[in-house]
């Protein structure tokens, strides 16, 4: 099992047209498109909000990297379709994965093109006191490092004997212990060391504090901005006008799928 | 001496990682039994992934690893860590238990032991590791040197043909390092195969005697360990600097002193200057008369 996938979440600098975006632009992206798919339970609209999201990524340069986000959660997703064809119907499974795969999708775009000094930045903007960005901005920056330490106890691990796979669910839970006790303490550890680097380096002894970088919304972001009003106005549009969509058009999709 | 046939041969393997990054290219490397053998190179230059080849942490994306002659492709790490042990940089990455005697009996869980033998093989690896008096307390209030110390008798009680240490002298004082060093030597008198990976030069050049250089994935030397580092070009090629005799040999060199450049011992070097010296009073004494 590798956690390697987690890296695909990880800020990449390009120059795009996704890259040079406003964060807090990318932000309300992220948001838009993950209410929009929980708006709809039937494959044909998620499909439509699946696709319309696709000139992001081609925009973006990051097909590859979009890829390896979706590989890393095919166990989710065969999970997906497991639970759901078993208790409800397959073609409610596939929707669920689109609607799955468009919020991954939105968030990855998120994460891969923002980098985390910009999102403290775009939190600030929106009134969040400055520590509190920080800190959210530092868990975000900390991701693909607690990752690389999870992948490195696992590897510790299972060097002396630990089997991943165990039967049983309290024999599973007893299982992961030596994989969580070791990655919270180094955590915790991670996180002292880090707030002695910051108090040494005078965190939080101003009150009114000045940005050498600012982030400013232009004409593109306002216009980007513009087309996912739009996108959102016409989705509750459609979700309200259809109310429950017609049964026909799920089973079509799944009809397509086949 | 090391037998005819490879205890590790690493057939033309390659690994490339998640995102893109190519960690080993054509790698093709043998290892006997007995052997002691030095792993260097700058950061990054493949050492670590190829060691997780051996346990089948990775698996290679192309090429071969035989252990004892058998493909490890069809092995799980289950299977291999009871004939390669790696023990890595961290040792915080390994303890969880409530107490250091939980800790190595948590090892030995996967050997199938009975409970007597269990304690019996616990008892003798805290002795071995002077570990015996801390056997109630828990792994996480130990010193540094203390939970490397328990990490390393967590895969020593499993008893591996091939013990892998990942920079065991990190972050080491001069007592642990010297621990260490009688522990390799005894592990090496019972025919224990032994690969340390290292940026320790002058460590390597006392105690390793076959080093193997890496780069850019790729093995740039193999051989003697007192010929790899010593030489500048490969020196310099995996960002290490020269041991302090080479260095010092060089300077004597530099102020018109012949001193031979195999020379890679201190007990070599007190020789040396001292039949020199001999030598110029001798000559200084005759030019007097």
């Amino acid at each position: 099992m590798s956690l390697e996938f987690l890296n695909a979440f990880k800020f990449q600098k390009k120059n795009t047209f996704v890259h040079n975006l406003d964060p807090r632009a990318k932000l309300m992206f992220s948001i838009v498109y993950s209410i929009s798919a929980l708006m709809f339970t039937e494959i044909i609209p998620l499909f439509i909000i699946f696709l319309s999201l696709i000139p992001m990524i081609l925009l973006g340069k990051m097909i590859k990297e979009w890829m390896r986000s979706i590989r890393g959660l095919s166990f989710l997703v065969l999970m997906i379709i497991v639970l759901n064809t078993f208790f409800i119907s397959l073609g409610y499974a596939m929707a669920m994965i689109i609607r799955i795969s468009i919020m991954i999708t939105a968030f990855s775009i998120f994460f891969l093109t923002v980098h985390p000094n910009d999102l403290a930045l775009s939190l600030i903007s929106m009134k969040v006191p400055y520590p509190y960005a920080f800190s959210f901005s530092l868990a975000f920056r900390f991701v693909p490092t607690i990752a690389n330490e999870a992948q490195n106890i696992m590897d510790a691990q299972q060097s002396r004997g630990y089997e991943m796979k165990t039967s049983g669910l309290i024999n599973q839970i007893k299982n992961l212990f030596p994989l969580l006790v070791p990655l919270i303490i180094c955590s915790i550890k991670r996180a002292f060391n880090v707030a002695e680097a910051l108090e040494s380096r005078a965190f939080g002894s101003v009150n009114e504090r000045t940005y050498y970088y600012t982030i400013k919304y232009t004409f593109k972001d306002w216009l980007f901005t513009f087309y996912l009003i739009c996108f959102f106005i016409l989705t509750i549009y459609v979700r309200i006008q259809f109310g429950l969509m017609p049964e026909w058009l799920a089973w079509l999709a799944w009809e397509m799928v086949v | 001496m090391p037998q005819d046939y490879p205890l590790i041969l690493v057939n033309d393997v390659d690994y490339k990682y998640l995102n893109g990054t190519v960690a080993l290219k054509k790698i093709n490397l043998k290892i006997y039994k007995g052997e002691l053998i030095g792993i260097m190179g700058k950061n990054g230059a493949g050492k670590t992934t190829l060691i997780r080849t051996f346990n089948g942490l990775i698996r290679p994306t192309n090429g071969n690893i035989y252990i004892n002659g058998e493909n490890i492709k069809s092995k799980t790490t289950g299977t291999l860590s009871r004939k390669v042990g790696i023990i890595f940089q961290n040792p915080e990455h390994q303890v969880f238990s409530n107490t250091v005697e939980e800790e190595i009996k948590y090892s030995l869980k996967s050997l199938n032991l009975s409970k007597q033998e269990n304690q019996i093989k616990t008892n003798d690896i805290l002795k071995k590791f002077n570990l015996d008096k801390y056997r109630e307390r828990s792994p996480l209030n130990l010193s540094g040197g203390e939970t490397k110390k328990l990490a390393v008798a967590s895969i020593f009680c499993r008893d591996p043909d091939i013990l892998v240490f990942d920079e065991p002298t990190l972050g080491q004082d001069a007592k642990e390092i010297s621990f260490f060093i009688e522990l390799i030597k005894s592990e090496m008198k019972i025919g224990k195969t032994i690969i340390i990976i290292t940026h320790n030069i002058e460590f390597a050049m006392e105690y390793i005697s076959r080093t193997i250089l890496m780069a850019d994935g790729k093995i740039i030397a193999d051989g003697p360990t007192k010929k790899v580092i010593t030489n500048e070009f490969l020196v310099k090629k995996s960002a290490l600097i020269l041991p302090q005799i080479s260095q010092f040999n060089i300077a004597l060199n530099d102020i018109g002193i012949p001193c031979p450049h195999n020379i890679y011992s201190k007990n070599e070097m007190t020789e040396f200057l001292a039949g020199y010296i001999k030598n110029k009073s001798k000559i200084v004494s005759g030019e007097g008369n």
